[in-house]
């Protein structure tokens, strides 16, 4: 392992200041970054360790919006009632990320700026069309989680710069989430494929709203307009949630790598969407009055 | 590298000590503290549990912990589990069901069963192999690990 | 069995269970030792290459850096090997795999020995390198070794093949391919090793053969074997994957070169890069039968990739072409076999050691007969399988332990039907399979195989079993004190196990091939029979009793006179003598010449055989082809149950193993030519991976030869596993997967 400096602020204005003094790397839960680390596929000459910084460990619901600090771990999140009520395909989510060692360690906005295609938080963060609040030094920002993700291990966090939060709105109405995953084996599995859907019906039944977000076919976690546009004013039958399901095959470019194929990756999102789509809608009908 | 200190409580016990902090829990425990039962199986990746002690309640893979991170914290090993010379009743289950072989992964499946059964003390068999799904075992097939966290929980008073 | 016995077949518990609980037990990475240096290997970058050069002097000008070794500093034989000396300890001239050792770096502490390791600068001239054992074959290629590739060959027949396809009425053909498989045993491989004062090297081993690690050792440093002590650790875990010596041979030549104390510990992506696998192997097998289900021809023609080096190639090639005809008679067989050399991680010893190869492709063909035939698979096996006095395809005559064959099949039958009944999840296809499977047991005929083991009587009152061959972690141990408290009548309690030490323990021979309980059992019911002769020797000594009115009785002898003595008194009284009361026993694995056929090479045949059969349900996703094995049953004779758990936990670990070869396991060139080399890539099953419904049917059909009429159960049970997993599969969609593992995408049509 090469050497590196170790900072540990206390308060998260001095976290700021020290990032924006040194540039030093994030460290959260350190379950990507420390074996990353270790293999000599990452270096960072300073690294700011947050452990301290209680303040951004958090889930709160604040005027519509839920709010879930970055140094949230996988396993609060996947144990919060809160959640559970407003965004359960995010719950789901958690709960199938490594196993408890991981989740315990693990944190949300660690799995974010991490920006693997594959993680396993970010298709549910981004079918409630989730906003990262972004901090440094000077002030703070806000962006779309969407146009945060640029590439494998790319994202648009700067120097000095931490993940503070991320936020969405609760669906309205007759809505429904759900998330699913595929893996290799069962257990500590990493996504071969992973989709996450999230849609709200009128009071007529019609699809008013919905979001489609499919983790490892793309080289960031995307959505597919293809497949919502597909839906959008229909009532979401077999036929028309299928036909939706096919459309997000336009919106996905997978890669074969060990774990899995390019082309079975694209066949089984279309399985996994529609199941997916099938799960939130029946979830949605259920809330219909 | 500039050394860092960290004072942290280890099964009971405060220790201190300066240590480089491109280090790891368990790169400290089995190097500085001589605590050897957490062991490395996967080479530091979190693959494989064997490395699993008890930080702040909660299971983690302590080669996935820097040494600065634990500052502040209490730390449970396997050696801490049977303090005055009498198992554990999880460490008892293990021995009796004969839910160890070559005894490798068994540190860090009994420090994974306890911080389960410490936040679940009643828990099905599916939540047991949720519980353990972190903890490599090559030898057993996980049957007699599983009975044997299920027995230590029956032994325990219902709530 | 109704008879009673002391301790045999009860639930007794592990001794060494205790330390392995309490993190007390000593691995060779936990044992301290003062003054303790580390060592780090630098392994090649390459596949294949010619070394021009290597300059250690950047690293040996590091502070804190011993020495840097490398082949020319070896004193003694620079090579090794197992069957074929054809390894270099650090690499000579040439690198023949990624990760092979070819420099070692020793200093006062490892994150020194690390960071100097990189940079010992190696000079090479890469080669291209040959992955494919076919190809490895063909002219033209690389000659790896001076020999040429071949490793091994064998060509066996039996009875006239072409007249045997000649009265078939259906003839089918077909390619298997099973993949290469790590053990990962949690415990990666290690070594530590100590020069003491008096020229003696202590060497610290996780090995299933330290006596053969003792004279490696002893070779490549040029010293007498007695100067080379060898004890052994605490193993976690071996599965075949420690019969290699490689790091016990560079520990000792570390501490010999600094005349201190090294250790060396393996990443697990040096396990996975340096240390034996599983062979892989294309098998092209032909199967001819009547129309009435008789097997009647089988031809196969197979292809093992034997890796850099050959290690245990050549005897897993060999229960690799015995085992290919399974449990079934069929009169007519040739078997090709070819052990091919390549530049891929070296492949030997592994739980099953070639029997897994086999039986996938032959228990997979047996169903696709079976459905040709329109015959159901059950029948098909009940009409073709091994009667007592059959004579297999090497010649050796079955012995009555077949009778464990139509009982596995009965057991089946009902089990089959049961599974049948079990209503699917909704959208999930349900499929249910069986395989049947042979598992030899021994060294084989020609290869000398004693075990020696020696019992101690103590003044204290316990019985010391000093095990010639060490307990990997399978309870070995467990079964030697449980056999010994049975055959002195003592509790299970007061016999107690030394941990071996090549200088003390007698020489029990490499600890592999399911025979283990049978060999020290033997041995140790002899040991005891005659500790207790020789205990009644020195009872009538002392008490001046003649001989032959003395008698032994449950840890006693019993006087003319009623008055009973304890032997521990008279081992106390011989102890006072200067002398221990103790007795040691060799047991030689049987192989009669009157009925051992001497016509086959070396190793062959082997004759005596496991037999058992495992039936699993799957539940099939038939869009997404994802297989779940909810139900298993496993049905394994082992003859007689030394302790119950012991059994249980051989099959369940095996079963588990066994899944995983059919389901994900496999270490394939990845991107950038790179071995998938970590857990992250190499995925073995968890918690979540095993059936929910698990059940084990243990046969005692005893094995005359045996202790107490037992037999070997250490890797028979995950031998079925896989091809039961296939034949399951297709019984759910249809597909008939012909290549492990049985991954999703080989399920579905996209």
């Amino acid at each position: 392992m090469l050497e590196f400096d170790f900072l540990t602020p206390n308060r998260l204005d001095e976290s700021t200041a020290i990032l924006e003094e040194t540039g030093g790397c994030i460290l959260a839960g350190g379950t990507d970054l420390i074996p990353k680390m270790r293999n000599d596929l990452f270096f960072a000459p300073i690294l700011v360790d947050l452990s301290n910084i209680d303040e951004l460990s958090f889930i709160e619901e604040k005027d519509d919006q839920i709010v879930i600090g970055a140094l949230t771990t996988h396993q609060a999140i996947a144990e919060s009632a809160l959640l559970k009520s407003t965004n359960p395909a995010l719950v789901t989510a958690a709960g199938t990320v490594g196993c408890v060692q991981t989740r315990n360690r693990g944190t949300l906005g660690g799995n974010i700026a991490n920006a693997s295609p594959a993680a396993d938080s970010v298709p549910p963060l981004l079918v409630y069309d989730a906003q990262i609040r972004l901090l440094n030094k000077a002030g703070e920002r806000t962006m779309p989680l969407t146009e945060f993700l640029v590439g494998p291990g790319m994202t648009k966090l700067e120097s000095g710069e931490l993940i503070h939060s991320v936020s969405f709105s609760q669906l309205q109405g007759a809505w429904g989430g759900a998330f699913q995953k595929l893996g290799v084996r069962n257990g500590m599995a990493i996504a071969v494929v992973s989709v996450a859907a999230a849609i709200v019906l009128d009071a007529s039944g019609k699809v008013s709203d919905t979001r489609l977000a499919l983790g490892s076919v793309a080289s960031t976690v995307v959505r597919s307009p293809k497949a919502e546009s597909a839906l959008i004013g229909h009532e979401p039958t077999p036929e028309v949630v299928s036909r939706a399901a096919e459309a997000c095959a336009e919106d996905i470019s997978p890669i074969s790598d060990v774990r899995s194929t390019a082309e079975y990756r694209r066949h089984a999102a279309i399985v996994l969407a529609r199941r997916v789509l099938e799960q939130a809608a029946a979830e949605a009908r259920g809330r219909l009055v | 590298m500039k050394s860092i200190q960290a004072t942290f409580e280890i099964n009971g016990h405060e220790v201190t000590l300066s240590s480089a902090p491109n280090r790891t829990l368990l790169e400290v425990l089995r190097q500085d503290l001589g605590l050897t039962g957490a062991k490395d199986a996967c080479g530091g990746e979190g693959e494989c549990g064997a490395c699993t002690v008890i930080m702040d309640g909660k299971a983690v893979n302590s080669c996935l912990v820097f040494i600065g991170q634990v500052q502040g914290c209490s730390i449970e090993t396997i050696e801490g589990l049977s303090g005055n010379g009498d198992l554990h009743p999880l460490q008892r289950a293990f021995v009796e069901v004969g839910a160890v072989q070559c005894g490798y992964c068994t540190p860090g499946v009994i420090m994974a069963s306890k911080a389960l059964l410490n936040e679940n003390p009643h828990p099905s068999d599916e939540d047991i192999r949720e519980g353990l799904s972190g903890n490599l075992c090559r030898c057993t097939g996980y049957v007699k690990i599983v009975d044997a966290v299920r027995i230590a929980a029956e032994q325990q008073p219902r709530r | 069995m109704t008879e009673e016995t002391l301790t045999l077949g009860k639930s007794e518990l592990r001794k060494d269970a205790w330390d392995k609980v309490t993190g007390a037990a000593q691995y060779v990475a936990d044992i301290p030792l003062t003054d303790l240096c580390h060592a780090v290997i630098v392994r090649s970058p390459l596949h294949y290459g010619r070394i021009l050069g290597i300059n250690k002097s950047a690293a040996q000008n590091i502070p804190g850096v011993l020495r840097v070794l490398a082949a020319e500093d070896i004193p003694g034989n620079k090579i090794f090997g197992p069957l074929l000396q054809d390894q270099p300890s650090l690499a000579i001239d040439i690198v023949r795999h990624l990760g092979e050792p070819v420099a070692i770096v020793i200093a006062d502490n490892l994150e020194t020995a690390r960071m100097a390791s990189e940079l010992v600068k190696v000079e090479y001239e890469p080669l291209e390198p040959v992955f494919d054992p076919g190809q490895s074959l063909k002219p033209g290629g690389p000659r790896l070794h001076p020999e040429g590739n071949l490793a091994a060959q064998f060509d066996i027949q039996d009875g006239d093949i072409e007249a045997g396809f000649a009265e078939a009425d259906v003839v089918l053909e077909n390619t298997f391919s099973v993949p290469r498989i790590s053990p990962a045993y949690m415990e990666p491989e290690n070594s530590l090793a100590r020069w003491n004062e008096d020229g003696l090297i202590t060497v610290w081993v996780s090995s299933q053969h330290p006596f053969t690690d003792q004279v490696f050792i002893a070779d490549a440093l040029d010293l007498p074997v007695e100067k080379v002590q060898v004890k052994s650790a605490v193993i976690g875990g071996a599965f075949g994957g420690k019969e290699d010596s490689s790091l016990a041979i560079l520990a000792a030549l570390s501490a010999w070169a600094v005349r201190g104390a090294v250790r060396i510990v393996n990443t697990r992506n040096e396990s996975f890069l340096a240390h034996p696998k599983r062979h892989p192997a294309l098998i092209k097998m032909k199967l001819g039968a009547k129309r009435d289900g008789t097997l009647v021809a089988l031809r196969a023609m197979s292809h093992m990739d034997t890796g850099a080096y050959a290690s245990y190639g050549p005897a897993v090639g060999i229960i690799f072409t015995e085992t290919l005809a399974g449990s079934y008679r069929i009169p007519n067989v040739h078997f090709e076999t070819f052990v091919a050399y390549t530049n891929s991680p070296l492949s030997g010893a592994m739980r099953g050691f070639g029997s897994p190869q086999s039986h996938f492709a032959l228990e997979s063909m047996l169903d696709m007969l079976a459905a040709e035939l329109d015959m159901h698979p059950l029948a098909l096996r009940r009409k073709n399988m091994l009667r007592p006095g059959d004579k297999m395809f090497t010649g050796v005559v079955v012995n009555d332990t077949a009778n464990s064959l139509p009982i596995c099949l009965d057991q089946a039958e009902a089990i089959i039907k049961r599974f049948s009944q079990i209503e699917p999840a909704p959208g999930k296809t349900v499929g249910v399979g069986m395989a049947l499977a042979a598992q030899s047991m021994g060294l084989g005929a020609k290869v000398p195989d004693d075990s020696t083991h020696r019992l101690e009587w103590s003044p204290d009152g316990d019985v010391y079993v000093h095990l010639g061959s060490p307990d990997m972690g399978q309870g070995l141990a467990m079964a030697a004190e449980q056999v010994t408290a049975e055959a002195l009548g003592l509790p299970y309690e007061v016999v107690k196990t030394i941990p071996l030490d090549t200088l003390t323990s007698p020489n029990g021979n490499v600890t592999c091939a399911s025979r283990m309980t049978y060999m020290v059992g033997n041995a140790l019911i002899d040991a005891a029979d005659r500790l207790i002769q020789q205990l009644l020797d020195e009872a009538a000594r002392m008490m001046n009793f003649p001989r032959e009115q003395l008698s032994y009785q449950v840890g006693r002898v019993v006087c003319p006179d009623g008055q009973k003595v304890d032997a521990a008194e008279i081992a106390s009284r011989v102890a006072d003598d200067g002398r221990t009361l103790q007795c040691e026993s060799t047991f030689s694995f049987p192989y009669p010449e009157e009925t051992t056929p001497q016509h086959l090479p070396i190793g062959m045949p082997h004759v005596i055989f496991c037999f058992g059969a495992q039936i699993v349900r799957v539940e099939v996703d038939p869009e997404i082809g994802n297989v779940d094995v909810t139900h298993l049953v496993a049905i394994h004779d082992v003859g007689r149950v030394i302790s119950k758990p012991a059994v249980e936990g051989q099959i369940e670990g095996a079963v588990a193993t066994g899944l995983g070869y059919a389901l994900y396991e496999e270490m394939p060139l990845k991107e950038h030519q790179q071995w998938v080399d970590s857990f992250t890539e190499y995925l073995i099953p968890t918690t979540k991976d095993v059936p929910l419904n698990y059940e084990i049917i243990i046969l005692e059909v005893p094995e005359a030869s045996g202790p107490y009429g037992a037999k070997g159960i250490g890797e028979i049970p995950l031998v079925p596993t896989a091809p039961a997993v296939a034949n399951a599969v297709y019984d759910a969609v249809g597909v008939r997967v012909k290549s492990l593992p049985l991954t999703p995408e080989k399920l579905i049509k996209i």
